[in-house]
This record gives structure tokens, sequence and C-alpha cells, in this order.
């Protein structure tokens, strides 16, 4: 019965994971064909081994631009995750930790701004920037990228079920300012729920291509998604591309997938650390 | 009391103004060039921007394609979110039920495909689906999974593949988050792992539920990545395909208030609908 | 040019322009236009816009010998993939590059948008039209005296590539004729393959084969736009690949994607009437087939007929905007027309100039190794002298184009007809210019 009840979700699990890594393994494969082989060789597996050329082609190319747009998405992701982190855990915390008149209206507003769609924001914001000439700048692309409603959302949801209120009443009768409690005690509370705003932030200021697609008219400011799209344009011009494409796209899933092994080591600790109380 | 505002004004304040600046100010923008018009003079006359009223929504409100496809994103959504989120919620359950071993990997595995960029991921199943190429020929040189029957759930698949993993993991740390001492409660009555997890856990992690639904609404009505690859390769995917599309090709012609009209009427649509959701959970939740 | 000198250039336009509506416009152009041309003082920088790969190289042939007009290149994906949205953003902005790469169907977008310096007062621009192929000045300056809104920079003109040994090994002779390339069609079938791919997307391909048998899609007579996608010369076209469609003589794989390479590349496919730059599509799509493709005029809907199509081509235009439209000027006419970048241009990206004396640069001149050692440019060479000058573009081609390809698709899905979907494109496209407030006859 036992051995019954385990092997099961085993196999379901099994064949979901096939599913998910059967087209990475392909997209891996496809990366480390030639072009001419790419047509003519089994899809799912290797040709003569050519990864090493292709890579060494994708950051040749044109100067070495895609390592250029590489180091670019890990900024805008990076810094943007980081900081817009931070402000809508603030902003979540105090939505969830302190009453205060418009607090409802502060929520339901930022709530719907999750709601308006990616092409309705990113040609406004445009000719905003361009009011102040500061389109195709780094900051034209960070600064929208900072605000993550969703979350807001999540943080108020995390913070109401793990920030108890007894524990800052006991902060404030110790004497702690509202800050530094929030710092010192409320964030650690919160942070298994704080690497997964991170991570949704971070995931999704990397695939927005639609604003700097607007933003940007200097390539060498491009992320790295609109990068590749700019290349896989141009396929019809220079056919080469379509090997660069793929194994670009090969190479910018592995930062992700490097920071999510990252993240969930905290976030096990995190966990760790939660389960005590 | 005073620290209280001033703790307020450094948690809150520097998100809102950030909000204000780069969320509300284009949605207010956008909505006052939906409500213009351009006039001009000759056939290569300079275009003024007049005041046109509500004239851009008649335009939107009697274009056909406009309301085909957003027929054909509810019809997306209605099947393919309850399969996605259905998907998620059992492996975040068997993530969760002790059942599987080598958790880790697995959470990694379903994860890896949000780490691709959606524009690469339809790029990729294009290559998936090809009749000739495909890894899977004995599949796709029997069925074109690109013509008119099948190219919607062909992207469907691809929503799917992308984002079961994400919503999983949502699900999973609500698992997660459920105290222990629930479960105790559970293993003292004797509940089995399918009891446990039908009368306990989903009741518990149906609030992640509802906010992963109303966020595949919204995912849904937006779709844009996707049919626009897809267009490249498929003969069944027109420019007006998706709500998005129709924004994204009346953006470029350029008609910037059309299409700013269009935009505001689906963020609308957009809201409504996850509303109504959530009003209909909650009054179910209510009982 | 002088104030009062200018006053007479509008008074002559007016003169021209069949009312006085369409004159207030003109006037309103030619003053902003006109003012600008002079030399800056100083050293400028130019910004350029464009997706030519490897346009790095050719400006700095450029800017290493002109220290005080340096060009800053900012590249990005093709027009209709976003550089052209940028554009327009840009423009409504006010803040587009000085110089930008647009093809010649979307000339009239940006003019209709007001986004285009006119060059007409550059005595430099002017003195250069000689130069040029006839049929794409009239691609620039609309058919208008005074009128010069980008220099041509690349041509398409058209031939038919065909699978010289597969004709042969079965004694199919060479089509010179449309007649002859059905009867080829059926030949090519019973062999097992298919004469060509028919491109539901690449409505511009369709413009051509169009545009070579008389079909002109839209007039403008100064006052409203006409547009017409069902004259007799396009219905005919028409009706003819809906005929090769419906017998099945044609594929129908989707354009430019790796399934529509392998097709050229495992020999299914055994024509393709491109254009020039379809050269270097076919030699890196179908790398397997080197040395037995060559190249023949296109089919001629007269038997001896000497007409040719384009497909494709671009501009560079002056935004307006921009501060140094002697300058912008100045570097476009030696881009476009010097041996030195045309070499390099071609070199990089094998455009194919649109000079009279590009076409005779060496790389122009000598045989081709994939195609057999054909002199193939030879062909693109008469082709180009055979393009009929007065084809016109819409104002709103995107939307045309996607239109058209949506009714294409379907027709190659198995519903409707080419004709129909025309028919469909026109009636949008009509609507769109309406919905711009652009005239249009009904």
């Amino acid at each position: 019965m036992k051995n019954v009840n385990r092997l099961a979700p085993t196999l379901v699990m099994g064949a979901a994971t096939l599913y998910f890594l059967v087209p990475i393994w392909w997209l891996l494969v496809a990366a480390s064909k030639s072009r001419g082989q790419f047509t003519n060789t089994a899809p799912l597996w290797f040709a003569d081994f050519s990864l090493v050329d292709n890579l060494r082609e994708l950051f040749a190319y044109r100067d070495g631009v895609f390592l250029r747009w590489m180091l670019n998405s890990v900024l805008y992701t990076g810094g943007a995750a980081l900081l817009g982190t931070l402000l809508a855990a603030m902003c979540g915390y105090a939505l969830a930790k302190y009453r205060f008149p418009g607090r409802e209206a502060i929520f339901n507003v930022v709530l719907s701004g999750v709601l308006v769609p990616a092409t309705a924001l990113a040609l406004p914001l445009f000719l905003i920037f361009s009011q102040f000439e500061a389109t195709n700048t780094f900051w034209s692309v960070f600064l929208p990228s900072l605000v993550n409603p969703f979350g807001v959302y999540l943080a108020r949801i995390y913070a109401t079920a793990s920030v108890p209120d007894e524990l800052l009443e006991a902060a404030r009768l110790d004497g702690s300012g509202e800050i530094r409690t929030f710092f010192t005690i409320s964030t650690r509370l919160m942070f298994p729920a704080l690497v997964t705003i991170f991570l949704f932030h971070f995931v999704a200021v990397w695939n927005n291509f639609l604003l700097p697609l607007i933003m940007l008219g200097e390539e060498k400011l491009f992320p790295v998604t609109l990068g590749l799209y700019s290349w896989n344009t141009q396929v019809n011009q220079i056919p080469e591309l379509r090997m660069l494409v793929l194994t670009g796209a090969l190479v910018s899933i592995v930062p992700l997938v490097i920071a999510f092994l990252i993240l969930q080591r905290f976030w096990r600790n995190g966990l760790g650390s939660g389960a005590i109380k | 009391m005073k620290g209280k505002w001033k703790a307020l004004t450094f948690f809150i304040l520097p998100f809102v103004l950030l909000f204000a600046a780069f969320y509300l100010a284009p949605i207010l923008y956008a909505i006052k060039q939906s409500l213009y018009k351009v006039e001009r003079k000759g056939t290569f006359g300079k275009a003024t921007e007049v005041f046109g009223g509500l004239d851009q929504y008649q335009r939107v409100f009697t274009d056909g394609p406009f309301w085909e496809s957003i027929g054909r994103v509810l019809l997306f959504g209605i099947v393919q979110v309850p399969v996605m989120l259905g998907l998620a919620l059992i492996f975040a359950l068997l993530l969760d039920s002790g059942l599987v071993k080598g958790r880790r990997f697995f959470r990694l595995a379903f994860f890896v495909p949000y780490a691709v960029p959606g524009v690469v991921a339809a790029i990729m199943w294009g290559f998936l689906y090809s009749p000739n190429l495909s890894p899977f020929t004995a599949v796709t040189s029997a069925v074109d999974l690109l013509d008119a029957d099948l190219v919607l759930w062909s992207m469907a698949n691809v929503v799917t593949w992308v984002y079961v993993g994400y919503n999983m993991l949502i699900i999973y740390s609500s698992l997660l988050a459920i105290p222990q001492e629930v479960y105790e409660a559970a293993k003292i009555d004797g509940a089995g792992a399918i009891r446990t997890a039908w009368s306990i856990k989903i009741p518990l992690v149906m609030p992640a539920i509802v906010l992963t639904t109303v966020f595949s609404i919204i995912g849904t009505l937006q779709l844009l990545a996707e049919p626009a690859v897809f267009r490249t390769f498929s003969s069944a995917v027109t420019s007006t395909y998706t709500p998005n599309l129709t924004v994204y090709s009346t953006s470029s012609i350029p008609n910037f208030n059309l299409a700013a009209a269009f935009s505001v009427v689906l963020a609308l649509a957009t809201c409504v609908l996850s509303f109504a959701f959530l009003k209909v959970t909650q009054r179910g939740g209510d009982k | 040019m002088r104030p009062p000198m200018r006053s007479l250039s509008i008074a002559l336009a007016s003169a021209l322009a069949l009312t006085a509506c369409s004159s207030g416009g003109d006037a309103e152009e030619t003053t902003t236009g006109a003012a600008a041309c002079a030399p800056s003082s100083g050293p400028v920088t130019l910004t350029y816009t464009t997706w030519i790969p490897g346009i790095e190289n050719v400006v700095k042939l450029w800017n290493d010998k002109n220290p005080n007009i340096q060009v800053k290149v900012q590249t990005g994906p093709n027009g209709n993939g976003g550089t052209y949205a940028n554009f327009f953003n840009q423009l409504k902005a006010g803040n587009a590059p000085d110089l930008g790469h647009i093809e010649y169907d979307a000339l009239p977008s940006f003019r209709v948008q007001d986004g285009l310096t006119n060059l007409a007062d550059c005595a430099e621009v002017t003195a250069a039209k000689d130069q040029f192929v006839d049929w794409t000045w009239g691609q620039v300056s609309f058919g208008e005296q005074n009128a010069v809104y980008g220099i041509p920079q690349d041509t398409g003109p058209m031939g038919l590539f065909y699978r010289k040994d597969l004709f042969e090994k079965n004694n199919i002779p060479v089509p010179t004729t449309w007649e002859e390339y059905a009867a080829a069609a059926e030949k090519v079938k019973a062999a097992g393959g298919y004469i060509t791919n028919f491109s539901q997307s690449d409505i511009s391909q369709f413009a051509g084969l169009s545009w070579q048998a008389g079909g002109r899609w839209f007039a403008n007579d100064g006052t409203k736009w006409t547009v017409n996608f069902s004259d007799e010369a396009t219905t005919k076209v028409a009706n003819y690949w809906q005929d090769l469609i419906t017998k099945k003589l044609v594929s129908a794989v989707p354009p430019w994607t790796t399934e529509w390479d392998n097709a050229y590349n495992t020999g299914q496919a055994w024509t393709w009437v491109s254009a020039v730059w379809g050269a270097n599509s076919i030699k890196s799509g179908a790398p397997d087939t080197s040395g037995k493709w060559a190249v023949a005029p296109m089919p001629q809907w007269t038997a001896g007929g000497t007409v040719a199509g384009n497909w494709g081509g671009s501009s560079t235009a002056v935004f307006k905007g921009s501060k140094h439209p002697y300058e912008a000027a100045k570097f476009v006419l030696w881009l476009n027309t010097s041996e030195e970048a045309l070499t390099a241009l071609n070199k990089e990206a094998q455009l194919y100039p649109a000079t009279k004396t590009g076409a005779k640069l060496p790389a122009l001149s000598e045989g081709v190794e994939f195609y057999g050692g054909q002199k193939i440019y030879d062909v693109f060479a008469t082709a180009s002298t055979q393009v009929s000058p007065d084809f016109v573009w819409g104002p709103t081609m995107t939307d045309t184009y996607a239109t058209a390809s949506d009714g294409f698709k379907a027709v190659v899905s198995g519903t409707g007809t080419l004709a129909d979907a025309l028919k469909t494109a026109q009636t949008k496209t009509v609507a769109t210019l309406k919905s711009q407030s652009i005239p249009v006859a009904e």
C-alpha cells in the first residue's frame, strides 16, 4: 500500500519533468549543432559538438555585444528586483500592519495597477520620458521596472500572516523605533516572502521586452531579450543569426537558473527559521 | 503616534511616488490620448490633434475583429487557466505531501521553463511543432498543430509550459506557510494524505489559488508575445488575433489615439473580469 | 535659398496643385523643409538609426575622414519589427534621430505623419538625381517637383531563381512567360516537386508581381487618395496564383522559417520569383544546393515583353527636427552613391545599389559560385531598368500588409480567394485612412 502510494506520485512527477525539460534539452542540443546539421540531424541528440564554436561566435559577434546585453540584463533585473522588492515590501508591510485613513484606497489603486496591459503603459511612458529627454537611457528602463504592484500585494498578505502584532507591540515596549523594527524583526519573519517577491520581480523584468523595445535606440543599452528579438527579426537577411539566437537563448537562461539555485537555499533557510517559532 | 506617521511616510511614500509616476501618469495620459482624434488637410497634410470625445470608443465598439479576439482569449482562458492551475495544484500538493523524493530537483525542473523569456519560448515551441523539423514528427506530420483549429491550443500549451511551475511555486509556498499544528491535529484524527489534501490543504491555500487565477485571467487577456511570434510561422494567426496584438498593430500604423482607446477598453475589461471573479469567490468563501 | 525665392516656389507649387486645400498643406511643408538646408558652423554629430548588418564598419570609413561630421549609428530590429514604431514614437515626442532607414513602401507613412525633411533645397541632393535609377527617384519624390524626402539606398529588382539542374534533368524549358510558368508548374508537380512556394505573408512580393503586371494600388491627386487592389492587372495576378494554389501546384509553407529553408534545401521547391537580395537568402538558406541554381529574367505577361517588378529596397531619410539637414544630406549622398560606401554596403549586407553606376561595382560584375558561376547580377541590372516608375505606396502600408496577409493566410488554409482577400484589404485600408482623417475616395 505504502509503495503504491509512492509510485503513482513519482510517475506523475517524472512524466511532468519530461514535459518541462525536453524542450530545454532540445534547446541545448540545438545550440550545440552547426547550422548545416541543425536541420538534418536528429533534433534530440547531439551531432558534431559545436557548442564551443557557437559560443565563441556568439560572444565575438559584433564586438561581443551579446556579453554586453547579458551584463545589462543583470543590471536592469538584479538592480530593479532588489530595490523593487524592498520598496514593495515596505509598502505592503505598512498596508498590513498600520491602520490609517486611505489604506484600502491605496491598496486597491495599487492592485488595479496589476491589471493594466503592458502595451498601454509602455507608449505613454515613452512620451513622458521624452518630455524630460530621458529616453534611450539606462534609467528609462530601470526606473519603471522598479514598480511591482504584485509585490505589494504579496508583501501585504505575507506580512499579515507572518508578522504577529504582539511581536511589534513588544518591540515598541522595548523602545525600538518602527523603522528599526521593520529591518531587524519584520524583514526576517517575512524573508521567505521577500525571496518569492524578488524572484518573481526578477523574472518579470528579465522577460520584459516591450518597454526596452520602445525606450531604447542604442543597441549597447539593450537587455538580452530585446537583443535576441532584434536578431530574430534579422534572420531573413542574415540566416547565420538563427544559430546565434538559439545559443543566446540557452545562455540567457543560465543566470536565472543560477539565481534560482542560490535563492532556493535561502528560501529553505528562511523557512527553517520560520518553523522555529 | 508621531513615530507612526514618520514610519508610514518612509514605508509608503517611495513606492507610491514611483507608482504615480510610472503607472498612474501613463494611464491618465493614455485616457487623455483616447479622447483625441487627428485632423489633417490634403493627402500629406500635417495632422493636428483635436478633441474627439468618444469617437475612438465608437470605433472600438464597432470593431468586429477586436471583439472576436476578446471572445477568442476568453475561450482560451476558460480552458487553459483551469488546466494550468489544476496541474500546478496537483504538483504543489505532491511536493508538499512528502510522497515524492527529490523535491528540490522537481521544484527546480518545473520552474526552469519560467526562466525562458516568452519570445524565446514561442520560437522554441515553434520548432517543436514544425511538421518536418520537430523531434516528434510522428505527431506533427499527422496533425497540423499550427492550423486554424489547433493553433490556439498549441499556444495554450506554450503558456501552460511556461507558467505551471510559477503557479505551482505560489501555491506550494502558501502550503509551506500552513502551521505544523494543523497537520498534527489531522494526524491524530488518522486522516490519509488525500483527505488531508482535500479537506485541509486546499481550503487553506484557496487564497493563493484565487490569486493565481486572477493573474492568469489578466495574463490571458494580455497575450502578446506568443501570438506575435506564432504569426511568423502559422497561417492561422492574424494581426488581430488577440486584443493586445490589435493594440500593437494599431499603434504601429501609427494611430496612437485609437490604440489608446483599445488599451483603455482592454484594461477595463480585465478589471471587470478580475473583480467579478474575486467577488464570486469571496461570496463562496462566506457561506 | 532666400525667402523671396521660397515664396516663389510656393506660388509655383500652389499653381500646380489642384485645389487651394492641398496647397495649404504643401506650403506649410515647404516652409519648414527649406529653411533648414544650410551648413552648420562647427563640428556636428549626426544620429543614424538603421538595421543594416555591419553598418558600423561602413560608417567608420566616413567618420575617419570627416572629423567635423561624425555619425553615430544606432541599430535595432528591422522596420516592421519595431524600428518604424520607434520612429513614429520619437517623431511624436520630437526626439527622432537625424537619419533613419526607411523602405520605399514606408516612406508615405512617414510623410503623412509629417516626419520627413524635404531635401529639395539642398543643391547637392537635387544635383544627384540623375545618378539614381529613374524609378527610385519617383519613390522618394512622390512624383512631385521640389520634393525629395529621402535618398534612395538599395533596390530589389526581381528575377526568376530556378533549379537549373532539375529543369534540365526533367527536360522542362525555363519559362519566359507566366503561361509557360504555369505549364512548367504542372510538369514539376509530375516530377514530384513544387514550382515554388507561395508566400502568404510577403505582400510586398505580391505587390512586386502586380507592379510588373501594371497594377497600381494607390494614387494620390493632391486632394485625396484612391485605393484600388482590384484593378484589372492586380486581379489578373491574383487569379493566376489562385489557380496555382487551387490546383496544388505550389506549396504554401510560411516564408522565412526553417521549414521554408528546408523546402528549398531539399529540392521540394524549384523556383523563386524574387528580388536581387534573394540570391543571398537562397545561398544561406539552402546551402546543400550550391551550384545548382541559375537566374533568368522574370516571366512576362506578353511573350517577348521586358517588364520587371521590384520587391523591397530602401531609402535613407532625414527626419523632421534634424538640426543639421545639410550635413545629413552630405553624409547620405556619400553613403548611397560613393563607390567606397556602396562596395562596403554590398560586402557587409549584400545591398544592391540604387545608383546607375552602382550596378557596375566589381563585386556585382563577377560570376557567383553558388549559381554555377553565372553572372547573375547582370540579369538584375537589366531588370532594374525595366521597373515602371509610377507605382505608388499608400500611407498606411503596415496595416494594409497585415490585413492582406491575414486574407492570404486564410486562402492557403483553404478559405476564400486571393482576389477576395485583396478586396477586404482595400476596404480595411480605406477605413484605416479615414480613422486617421486622411482624405480618401470611396
